[in-house]
């Protein structure tokens, strides 16, 4: 390993260490702000369907579902956040996170030809997982039998006394010392000592804001130290699947580049250009964005070890059976493996065309209509 | 920038010359030998798929390694090794072209330009073997020397192609012996011009007289 490797891997331990501290940062903030107050707060989710566009929107804005996911264990974690609302918000992350690809897609608007099958590339990814939600959402919500796997999951890997989810493991013990460090950090700036002891909803939110920053910034940090640690095993792997083609081979591709970087967008927008050129098709590259899709929910996994509370593990349990089944049931088959491949195929047909219903069908699909849905659903 | 897949392109670039070795080799010993054309056809359309094939490979590892190193890319390598991939390419073409002459009927075998015909071989042999050697090498001076060598070598097969062209000289076979020549020349300008790639700034590769 080379000095600047060792560096990378340092730099994503290190990183790693700051997004679990600041999970359990946010799980004590919004454990200041009182029982009362986030009950108010969460009410605008109490609808499952709300809380399926929220999990949208959310991604959507901060570009990333791993960010939306790791902060709905932290406050399914802090017991804010019931299970039966967390598990719509987390599927509309899924969905919010597929905007990343899209917009990378427009960056090869000036070729027809290479703009429509980039286009079809990234907005496969759009309609697998609208297709899934639209399949397991009723299904979970209705029989919660999604819910239930996870909830024996969970029972199942505390029962086994897995080291991390126990209250006392080293791991947690360490994010809770690191924890207490920034919180006697902040204690010792006056202005945010005299907050914590006149306004403790003031200071709460100053937590809340400080933990959701540090989610993103750790993250953000993990993500690129990890690609520079991964790229050429990332080349590698696409490479093979290039010459593989598709199939299980490319899923497990798509799975490790992403578990590697913990970032499915990174894994989905390199697809893009590669698609765009015409050197992997979109049949090809379909089974690495659904490998993407089940390597992300690792992120969750990780941030539920921060978490004292085992419903943290649960939801993130659930992400992982959610994503897991969405493969299972759409991509053995042909004829459902090519519903979202053709839709994907056609809309770039009438965008390639008029490239202007590119950017509507953005604005549309990940701004206007989640936006509009929580208005209605509230 | 990741380093090892650009290796990984290099050593495609060299499994490409030593392809082109090989299918130059065939091409030459059907003109200057008596090799049956039968015995060696297959090998050498076969090694020409071989090159294309490679050819692509280099396009397709090119646009994954752009499309993983999006924010740190080096525009001009990859540039310079299009190029390259290009003219390494085209050698095979050409030496397709000079079996195609050996087809016909052909041969250059007996007449008495023989010992000139084969230290021509020989020396546009060894500038194939010169490139793959300086594709792994960053010594400019060796390269500018197999740009130096390769010049000269067009310079003096330009001169032979006039001076047919004009009729100065009276020669068995004057068209085949001009196209002999012309394709000659052509891979001798592809050798060069891959070398440039691996010097030159981007706008002036190929572009050496100018």
């Amino acid at each position: 390993m080379n000095l600047k490797s060792f560096k990378n891997l340092s730099f994503a331990i290190l990183f790693l260490y700051f997004f679990l501290v600041s999970i359990k940062l946010l799980e004590k903030g919004i454990k200041t702000l009182g029982a009362e107050y986030t009950d108010a707060l969460f009410e605008s989710v109490s609808n499952p369907f709300a809380g399926l566009l929220v999990g949208i929107l959310c991604t959507v804005l901060v570009q990333s579902s791993s960010v939306t996911t790791a902060t709905i264990v932290g406050l399914v974690g802090s017991g804010v956040l019931s299970l039966e609302y967390a598990i719509p918000m987390v599927m509309g992350a899924n969905i919010g996170t597929t905007v990343t690809n899209t917009l990378v897609s427009f960056g090869h608007a000036r070729r027809e030809q290479e703009f429509k099958r980039a286009f079809a590339a990234s907005t496969m990814h759009d309609f697998f997982n609208l297709l899934v939600v639209i399949l397991l959402f009723p299904l979970d919500l209705f029989t919660g039998f999604i819910t239930k796997l996870a909830e024996d999951g969970t029972e199942f890997i505390l029962a086994t006394g897995f080291s991390v989810t126990k209250p006392n493991s080293p791991i947690k013990a360490g994010i809770k010392w690191g924890s207490n460090n920034i919180l006697d950090g902040l204690s010792s700036v006056p202005f945010i000592n005299n907050l914590s002891e006149n306004s403790y909803r003031a200071y709460a939110a100053l937590l809340i804001a400080i933990a959701i920053a540090f989610i993103f910034l750790s993250l953000r940090n993990v993500v690129s130290n990890m690609k520079s640690l991964m790229l050429n095993q990332i080349e590698f792997g696409l490479d093979k699947a290039l010459s593989k083609g598709g199939g299980l081979f490319a899923i497990l591709i798509g799975i490790l580049i992403t578990f590697s970087v913990q970032s499915s967008s990174i894994t989905t927008s390199i697809l893009v250009p590669i698609v765009g050129s015409g050197i992997l098709s979109i049949e090809n590259a379909f089974p690495i964005t659904l490998g993407a899709n089940i390597g992300t929910t690792i992120t969750a996994v990780l941030a539920s070890f921060a978490v004292d509370n085992p419903a943290g593990l649960t939801i993130a349990l659930h992400h992982v059976y959610f994503n897991l089944m969405g493969v299972a049931i759409i991509y053995p088959f042909k004829i459902i493996r090519n519903i979202p491949i053709n839709l994907a195929k056609r809309l770039s047909i009438i965008t390639a065309k008029r490239r202007y219903i590119a950017i509507l069908y953005v604005l549309i699909t990940f701004l206007l209509l989640p936006l509009l849905g929580v208005v209605l659903f509230n | 920038m990741s380093k090892e897949s650009l290796d990984n392109i290099d050593a495609k670039l060299s499994e490409m010359l030593i392809n082109s070795m090989h299918i130059y080799d065939i091409a030459m010993n059907c003109l200057l030998g008596d090799t049956n054309l039968d015995t060696v056809r297959d090998d050498l359309y076969a090694t020409d798929k071989t090159i294309n094939e490679l050819h692509r490979e280099v396009r397709r590892e090119m646009i994954v390694h752009s499309a993983v190193n999006s924010r740190n890319l080096d525009i001009p390598l990859l540039l310079s090794y299009m190029t390259m991939s290009k003219d390494i390419e085209r050698i095979g073409d050409y030496c397709k072209n000079l079996f195609e002459i050996a087809e016909t009927g052909n041969t250059f075998a007996k007449g008495e330009d023989l010992d000139s015909y084969i230290e021509l071989r020989n020396d546009i042999g060894k500038l194939i073997v010169y490139l793959q050697s300086c594709l792994n090498l960053e010594d400019e001076a060796k390269i500018r020397d197999l740009i130096t060598l390769g010049s000269s070598m067009s310079s003096d097969l330009d001169d032979k192609i006039t001076g047919l062209l004009e009729n100065k000289e009276t020669i068995e076979y004057p068209v085949s012996t001009t196209l002999f020549y012309r394709y000659l020349k052509r891979i001798v300008s592809h050798i060069v011009n891959a070398s440039t790639a691996l010097i030159m700034p981007t706008d002036q590769i190929d572009y050496l007289d100018e």
